[in-house]
């Protein structure tokens, strides 16, 4: 069978690419090959794609990135958050640089690094976990993924460990003369009762053209906790895929925030499942889309054993010619007794060309649920706008302040604080042009 | 300081404002009373240049400006201030960040520097003192979740810190328990100077015994059909509307 036409690229084999003589794991790349294969292009016809045609993504002829790139600390400096106090993992074009990482005082039953490393000096700690969660039937992006599956981070932490700083995934993307592909695969694994924080920052290093197609699996064991952060700040020309697989054990606790502001064209996946009982998710979200922007997130949270709760709470704001979908879904499996979920999507559109195409669906086959959704599209309000100039400040910023007051509830529940900060001033920088 | 000439406005089809004159001199403080529904808080509208109201005649000038060709904003920078008759909730929007804002926008459009960090909580501090407002309002959203009196007090605390010239008082006592028409009181008059004029739309004889007006208008059917001195105030608590000849409501 021959790839779908326009990923060939896509699947040209690294010269050298991790775990080279891993059966396993060979046997899984190769698997993803044919999927993807198999899949051939979709259509604006299939449903998972029915907002967005692929045309656009495979016109710009994308190659694989696989020269290592060298880069002084100082060429990273613009991009650091100064206050952040993080055990700090940074890939440039999808592989880890040791030299720009900072990974010292490490409590003891915790791995964090780089996968290519770990698949080169310990393969069977990721023997089982590689693909356990995304699974064997995986859409066409993660297969892609998973057939040039080569470096990303690795997270790994013991029963019951708590880490005392965030992680900070810092992925940065530096152009060359031919439009790069970084293909970006982490896995997260929290064991019994461990604790962690992990702040993803995806941001290019200028405002060239590549594509970013990140995986990232979490597993969470029975108690466990993690707080996750997800900043989408890619180069105004960029195209971002993020496919996002979460599983759940019994009475564990997953909150991420996911921020989507940067690229020409972004994609993001979520899908939880729930496995084991009394676990809590907690999804936010806040994407801002303009000017020639499209930005689709799709949801998919299964509840599939008793007494779960999700939040699903999505903010966006839309201008100038931006266009967004959500598609959010929430399924509860016959079992799924006593599951509380609710989902919510509200948008605040500026202007007229900007548009928003928003299909929350819930699924219940449980009979004993309380689940909800809501959505909202507006504009801003002309009496708070008159308000705020009645006490002299301009339009303009009138509308910021309003804007970033809509946007306050999914910013302020980022932290660490100087996260939180360089978050809110992006922000406000971007709407700056949309108003 | 402010001359409203034959002012007439529409909403949609309907005329409210119907050829209304008002003039208010410099450091005079100016009461309007009048039924429900004829017209108080467009003229406050109007004035302040509030998005949905066409006007169809007349004119109103404040110093020699005119008023009506203005944004909102440049209206406050030219030292008018509206304390709203239904102050607006903004979710999100925090309260010290608002008026630091508000505060040097004004200050810029002016040619004054505008205030640091730290000069700007001093004098915060200083005027919510004077209106005995608790400082966890401050880092609250502007107005969100804040009692009615609260969000009346928050009013006329804004006006002591942006130190309009003439300000617009919007019913500002309705909802105020009897102390905290004392305190808003207290605010309006530790403000009061030569150069400081004052619009005081109300209904109530009260607030007039603790801010004593220079004049009293009665605005009724989009006119102002009546003024006079204080006692016309007095006149009014004790006959209603209706020996001026009007009905008792729109
Ligand atoms: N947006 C609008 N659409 C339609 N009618 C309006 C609108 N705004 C005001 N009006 C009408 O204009 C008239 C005057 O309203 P206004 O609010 O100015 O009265 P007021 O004198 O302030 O009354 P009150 O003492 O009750 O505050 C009323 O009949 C009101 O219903
Ligand atoms: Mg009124």
């Amino acid at each position: 069978m021959s790839p779908a036409p326009g990923f060939e690229q896509w699947l040209a084999p690294a010269p050298a690419s991790a775990g080279g003589r891993l059966d396993w794991l060979q046997t899984q790349r190769a698997a993803a090959r044919l999927s993807v294969a198999a899949q051939g292009v979709p259509g604006t016809k299939q449903e998972a794609w029915r907002y967005t045609s692929l045309s656009r993504l495979l016109e710009q002829g994308f190659v694989p990135a696989v020269e290592p790139v060298t880069l002084r600390p100082e060429a990273l400096e613009p991009r650091l958050i100064p206050e952040l106090d993080a055990y700090r993992v940074v890939l440039v074009n999808g592989r880890f640089v040791p030299g720009l990482s900072a990974l010292e005082g490490l409590p003891p039953g915790v791995r964090v690094g780089s996968l290519a490393e770990l698949l080169a000096t310990d393969p069977d700690a990721l023997k089982d976990r590689l693909n356990a969660v995304a699974g064997p039937d995986q859409s066409l992006f993660t297969a892609l993924n998973t057939a040039g599956l080569d470096d990303g981070l690795v997270a790994i932490m013991g029963p019951g460990v708590c880490l005392p700083r965030p992680i900070e995934l810092i992925h940065l993307s530096v152009g060359a003369a031919a439009p790069l592909l970084a293909q970006p695969r982490h896995l997260v694994v929290l064991e019994t009762g461990a604790q962690a924080h992990l702040i993803e920052r995806y941001v290019g290093l200028t405002d060239g053209l590549y594509c970013t197609n990140s995986v990232l699996e979490v597993m969470l064991g029975a108690d466990a906790v993690l707080e996750h952060q997800r900043v989408q700040l890619e180069s105004p020309k960029a195209f971002h895929l993020a496919a996002l697989y979460v599983r759940l054990g019994a009475a564990s606790n997953y909150r991420c925030i996911n921020i989507a502001v940067g690229a020409a064209w972004a994609r993001t996946d979520l899908r939880v499942r729930f496995t084991g009982e009394d676990a809590v998710c907690d999804l936010q979200g806040l994407y801002l889309v303009g000017e020639r922007q499209l930005l689709d997130i799709h949801l998919d949270v299964d509840h599939q054993v008793p007494r779960c709760r999700s939040r699903e709470y999505f903010k966006g704001i839309l201008y100038g010619k931006g266009r967004a979908v959500f598609d959010g879904r929430v399924h509860v499996a016959r079992d799924a007794q006593q599951t509380d979920a609710a989902m919510t999507n509200r948008n605040l559109v500026l202007c007229e060309g900007a548009e928003i195409d928003t299909k929350p669906q819930l699924e219940i086959e449980a009979d004993d649920v309380k689940c909800s959704h809501g959505t909202t599209v507006g504009e801003l309000d002309p009496e708070q706008l008159f308000y705020l100039r009645s006490r002299g400040i301009g339009a303009p910023l009138a509308r910021r302040m309003l804007c970033l007051g809509f946007a306050a509830e999914v910013l302020d529940a980022l932290g660490p604080e100087a996260l939180r900060m360089h978050v809110a001033e992006e922000v406000g920088h971007r709407l700056e042009q949309a108003t | 300081m402010l001359s409203v000439k034959g002012l007439k406005a529409k909403v949609g089809e309907k005329e409210i404002l119907k050829g209304l004159d008002l003039e208010i001199g410099r450091g005079e403080v100016h009461a309007i009373m009048g039924p429900n529904g004829s017209g108080k808080s467009t003229l406050a509208h109007v004035l302040s240049g509030r998005d949905g109201y066409t006007v169809t005649g007349g004119s109103a000038t404040f110093d020699g400006q005119d008023l009506l060709a203005l944004t909102p904003e440049e209206r406050a920078h030219l030292g008018l201030f509206l304390a709203f008759q239904y102050p607006v909730e903004l979710p999100g929007v925090n309260n010290t960040y608002f008026l630091k804002a508000a505060l040097n926008a004004i200050r810029t459009a002016r040619g004054q520097p505008e205030l640091d960090a730290v000069a700007f909580m001093r004098l915060m501090k200083e005027r919510l003192k004077v209106l005995h407002l608790d400082d966890s309002l401050l880092k609250r959203p502007v107005n969100f979740g804040f009692s009615g009196g609260e969000k009346k007090r928050n009013e006329i605390f804004q006006m002591a810190l942006l130190e309009p010239k003439l300000a617009i008082l919007d019913e500002t006592d309705s909802g105020l328990d009897i102390d905290a028409l004392r305190i808003v009181a207290d605010g309006v008059n530790a403000l009061r100077n030569p150069e400081r004029s004052v619009i005081l739309v109300t209904h109530y004889q009260r607030l007039l015994d603790y801010i004593q007006p220079d004049y009293v208008h009665v605005l009724a059917q989009g006119q102002i059909i009546r003024s006079g001195g204080k006692s016309l105030a007095l006149e009014l608590e004790e006959k209603g509307y209706g020996w001026l000849g009007i009905e008792e409501a729109a």
